[in-house]
């Protein structure tokens, strides 16, 4: 598999897809896309594709389900809604997220 | 459930695509509609969603990768690949699969006899526990008194049972209706763990002295003789026409334990006396006709049930001691000993016989595949080299060498798994023919020839292991395809790399190497053959018809048998067609023999071995009926009766070994234990005839007078010679019997087809060999002319040239014919000394030859030179006649 060049993000995808979807329920990609560059302010900029290997494999993973449904535009669209494994697995990534930022909080402050 | 769902995304594999890909289009054409109400002009935006995407290719591959299981997937991607590059070139796939598919059949059909013959265990229960008790050497053949010893006194088995094979005849007279039978003990059954299918099978209650007869029916013949109807149960069936109940049918997959033979019918071993009457063997001390197979109690260890055998043998053979015997004979026989041998997968006459055979077939067709290999791949370097630009493109537009070679072998495999598919409708047709070959008119050989796994996973490996075996070279030398010059060269140029060139030699190489080794030994087999079926046996068995006549229940007593025989010769002798009649207890090389020791005064003989003569019992005419001629003195006559001197005629062996040549006048006596019986005179000697095998030293041997027994036994043989047909004797025959005596039983076969069944196994050696040797020279054939016509065609416009510049039509065709001859040469040197090695394998399997016979390795070189030759020959003359012009044009 090609290497990504967006390594941090690959790691933080999975919980920013988790936590919008958490938030906004039902959503196709590019509506997942756009809430996450909106709410960070442009901030967060992915390679807007690489999103779909990710949904897929949260998709094999039991944590989100995907339905074809139609957009307010009356387009085919494909939504992903969060399960239950998916909420849990929410709690645990944004648990690993907290320590993770805590860690480095603390080295950049004693250090 | 992640991996059932990639599972069955694998199988929906193209709607998988379609889906992403309308997933990710979607968002390409949201961004893009956001952008252009953003204020950007439709193609500009269009151009930005698709920069922001990113690599749209790579990103729906990723995506696709976490939906299925990747290697599985490229894998299907390979083999469809694959498949469409074999439509794409028809007749290279079809050649292709055509010889990987009689290669794989022939290894199939004859690994599938194999398994048959050798490696299936019996369809019994637990087959693995099951023993045979044997007499520590090669004997395994007990006497009923023996058996009953073994049976009262063993404590080793929870069951254990014997079983003596017969034939029983289901006609009441006239032609005999032979069918394979079994007596059986009554444990049989129970020891085996055998169900039946209807009815009950033989229990111990059922096998006690003095039994009525009941019997139990093979499943094939309940089949094929009663329709399968449940209702045969109880009714009755004539066995040797004594009437027996049938009492139950056995299973369906069970069919006896002799491999090879299917019993039609089972009886209780008591039933023998029903049978045999007076000449019952059930108290006979030296009549050995009884196998013992068993089954050991559940914690006897092998050497337990071993250490437990030995231990009942001394009192076992000391209460069976044959009364007749000579009292060192006795005394060899009280030190008899018993052993066990696994015996799961049953006792087999055939598995004994073939045993060689079969191998040296195994490597045969072995040999074969290898040949058809190299044709494969030869023909895959060629189609690599015609697709190099292909593959150059692939290789530069980022295809890793790895995966390429993947592909291509994925291509090969392919094409040996369409051949094994061939091979596998080949073999079965082969195996079943191969079955045939092996009956004889006596004996059908049966055998449960059915797809098992063992099989199958046989052809899957071999088909696999070709698959690698001829696409490993043809898929690394394309992967080495440097793509630069690859797509420069472009096919062009005058001269060319001579790299692929050279493989393709060596496989043509050891292809005719190969190919020698197998017309070698089809040489040798098919010599050995020769020389046994046209070697003088002593006798001239065209024309002769043999005739066993079975009196035992016959309507004339056994006091006037001598009689009915005598009226019987007379009436045959009178047969139109019939130009010379004769009896005789035997006849030659029909598997039954009679031997004694001899004593003659004056004469001191090593041993008792070098005391053995063979035995027959003939009537007068008997030399002239066989075609033997008598050498000195007289034939059997009128005034040898009952009452007069004993007599005999013997043959040259027997005259030189223990007369010194001069034999008439003299005397001999048989020694029956220590005794002697009255003295023999000899009043003829015949030439040498073969007894009981037509590979046998001449056995000496010794012919009594049919009119000096007062007693004649119930069964003889009526040999007439007519002067056309044998088999056009039989009816002829026929009604004399039928007047004679209604209820005789008769048995037909012509003596030619008799001394033909005894080299069932020569032939079939000859003529499977013949075919394989004929089929790997024809694969090499194609090889090598396939190489040769590419050859030419590659150096078209070299060879134009060079006959531009003057080079004579025959010198082209010396410098073509030169190549196969360089080939052809290393290739024999190799095959001969490849085959030296191997033919000293089949040194048993061999009559009269030597396995360097160098005539036959001359020959075999020789047809190979002339045919490779022939095949070179063809592309030589077209590079000859090539039109310089033409060949030059073409640049």
């Amino acid at each position: 598999m090609a290497k990504q060049r967006n390594d941090i993000l690959q790691g933080t995808l999975g919980l920013l897809v988790l936590k919008t979807l958490a938030g906004q329920g039902p959503l196709h990609g590019y509506a997942i896309t756009s809430h996450i560059q909106r709410v960070s302010a442009d901030m967060l900029r992915v390679e807007e594709g690489s999103l779909y290997p990710a949904l897929h494999r949260m998709e094999q993973d039991g944590w989100v389900r995907a339905e074809w449904g139609t957009t307010e535009k009356n387009r085919q669209a494909r939504f992903y809604v969060l399960t239950a494994e998916g909420k849990r697995q929410l709690a645990r990534e944004e648990e690993g997220w907290a320590r993770l930022t805590e860690g480095v909080r603390r080295v950049l402050r004693y250090a | 459930m992640s991996w059932l769902n990639r599972l069955l995304n694998l199988v929906r594999s193209d709607r998988l695509s379609r889906d992403i890909d309308r997933e990710m289009s979607f968002h390409v054409g949201e961004r893009t509609d956001d952008l252009v109400a953003a204020g950007m002009s439709r193609y500009e935006a269009r151009r930005e969603a698709k920069r922001r995407f990113g690599n749209y290719g790579m990103q729906k591959e990723n995506t696709r990768a976490a939906d299925v299981f990747t290697v599985i997937d490229s894998l299907l991607g390979d083999v469809r690949y694959a498949v469409r590059a074999l439509r794409s070139t028809p007749a290279f796939a079809l050649v292709a699969v055509l010889s990987l598919g009689l290669g794989i059949g022939a290894n199939t059909a004859i690994f599938s006899l194999i398994n048959a013959v050798m490696l299936k265990t019996l369809p019994v229960s637990h087959p693995e526990e099951l023993v045979q008790v044997n007499m520590g050497d090669d004997q395994e053949t007990f006497t009923n008194p023996l058996w009953e010893q073994v049976r009262d006194r063993q404590d080793v088995f929870s069951k254990v049972a014997a079983a003596g094979s017969t034939r029983f005849n289901l006609a009441a007279g006239g032609e005999a209706r032979p069918v394979a039978g079994n007596f059986v003990s009554g444990d049989y059954f129970a020891t085996l763990g055998v169900r039946a299918a209807a009815g009950r099978l033989i229990e111990r209650a059922d096998d006690v002295r003095g039994c009525a007869g009941v019997a139990v029916l093979g499943h094939a013949f309940w089949r094929t003789e009663y329709g399968g109807d449940a209702s045969a149960v109880g009714r009755m069936i004539n066995l040797d026409t004594r009437p027996f109940r049938i009492i139950g049918v056995a299973d369906q997959s069970f069919f006896g334990v002799d491999v090879g033979r299917t019993v039609q019918v089972y009886a209780p071993l008591c039933s023998e006396a029903i049978i045999r009457g007076a000449g019952s063997a059930l108290d006979r001390r030296s009549t050995w006709w009884l196998n013992l197979i068993g089954r050991p109690k559940a914690d006897m260890a092998p050497e337990q049930v071993r250490a437990g055998l030995k231990r009942i043998a001394p009192a076992s053979y000391e209460s069976t001691v044959p009364p007749n015997w000579g009292v060192k004979n006795q005394k060899e026989y009280r030190e008899g000993t018993f052993d066990a041998v696994p015996a799961g997968k049953g006792m087999s006459q055939l598995r004994r016989q073939y045993r060689t055979a079969l191998f040296a077939l195994m490597s045969v067709v072995g040999v074969v595949l290898l040949v058809a290999c190299a044709n494969v791949a030869n023909l895959l370097l060629a189609r690599a080299t015609a697709r190099q630009r292909e593959i150059a493109i692939r290789l530069a537009i980022g295809a890793g060498r790895g995966r390429l070679v993947r592909q291509l072998l994925t291509e090969s495999v392919l094409l040996s798994a369409l051949g094994a598919g061939v091979g596998v409708l080949f073999a079965r047709w082969g195996s079943q023919l191969l079955v045939r070959l092996l009956s004889t008119s006596r004996n059908t050989v049966s055998l449960d020839l059915s797809l098992d796994m063992t099989v199958l996973a046989f052809t899957v490996a071999v088909a696999m292991a070709t698959g690698v075996l001829f696409g490993l070279a043809p898929a690394w030398r394309s992967s080495r395809v440097n793509p630069q010059a690859a797509m420069k060269a472009g096919g062009r140029g005058v001269a060319e790399g001579h790299s692929r060139f050279s493989i393709a030699k060596a496989l043509v190489t050891a292809q005719i190497a190969l190919s020698l080794v197998l017309v070698v030994s089809a040489g040798l087999l098919l010599g050995s053959f020769t020389k046994l079926a046209n070697l003088d046996p002593g006798f001239r068995p065209a024309g002769v018809l043999v005739v066993t006549v079975d009196a035992r229940n016959a309507s004339t007593d056994e006091a006037r048998r001598g009689e009915l025989y005598q009226r019987m010769l007379e009436r045959a002798r009178a047969l139109p067609g019939v130009t010379s009649a004769s009896i005789a207890d035997l006849t030659p090389i029909s598997g039954s023999s009679w031997n004694d020791e001899i004593y003659v005064d004056g004469l001191t003989l090593k041993s008792g071995r070098d005391a053995l003569v063979y035995f027959n019992r003939v009537s007068d005419r008997h030399f002239t009926t066989m075609g033997t001629a008598l050498v000195a003195g007289r034939d059997f006559g009128a005034q040898d009766t009952p009452e007069s001197p004993q007599v005999a005629i013997v043959n040259d062996a027997m005259a030189k070994k223990f007369f010194a040549g001069s034999a008439i006048g003299k005397h001999f006596r048989i020694k029956e234990g220590d005794a002697l019986q009255p003295l023999v005179e000899i009043v003829g000697v015949v030439k040498d005839a073969k007894y009981k095998d037509l590979r046998e030293e001449t056995l000496p041997t010794a012919y009594y007078a049919a009119t000096q027994i007062a007693k004649p036994g119930s069964f003889i043989s009526f040999v007439l010679r007519g002067d056309g047909s044998a088999l056009a004797l039989t009816n002829g025959f026929k009604s004399v019997a039928a007047e004679a005596d209604p209820r005789l039983s008769l048995r037909f076969v012509s003596l030619e087809e008799q001394l033909a069944t005894s080299l069932t196994r020569e032939r079939l050696l000859a003529t499977l060999s013949g075919f394989f040797g004929a089929l790997a020279l024809l694969l090499a054939t194609i090889g090598l002319y396939g190489i040769m016509s590419y050859n030419v065609a590659r150096r078209r416009s070299e060879i134009g040239v060079r006959i531009a510049l003057g080079a004579a039509r025959p010198r082209v065709v010396r410098m073509v014919l030169g190549e196969v001859g360089r080939m052809v040469v290393i290739g024999l040197a190799i095959g001969g000394v490849a085959a030296a090695a191997s033919t000293r394998l089949m040194k048993t399997l061999l009559y009269g030859l030597s396995p360097s016979d160098p005539t036959t390795l001359a020959a075999s070189g020789a047809v190979l030179l002339v045919v490779a030759l022939a095949a070179g020959l063809v592309p030589a003359l077209r590079a000859s006649r090539l039109d310089p012009m033409d060949a030059l044009r073409e640049e």
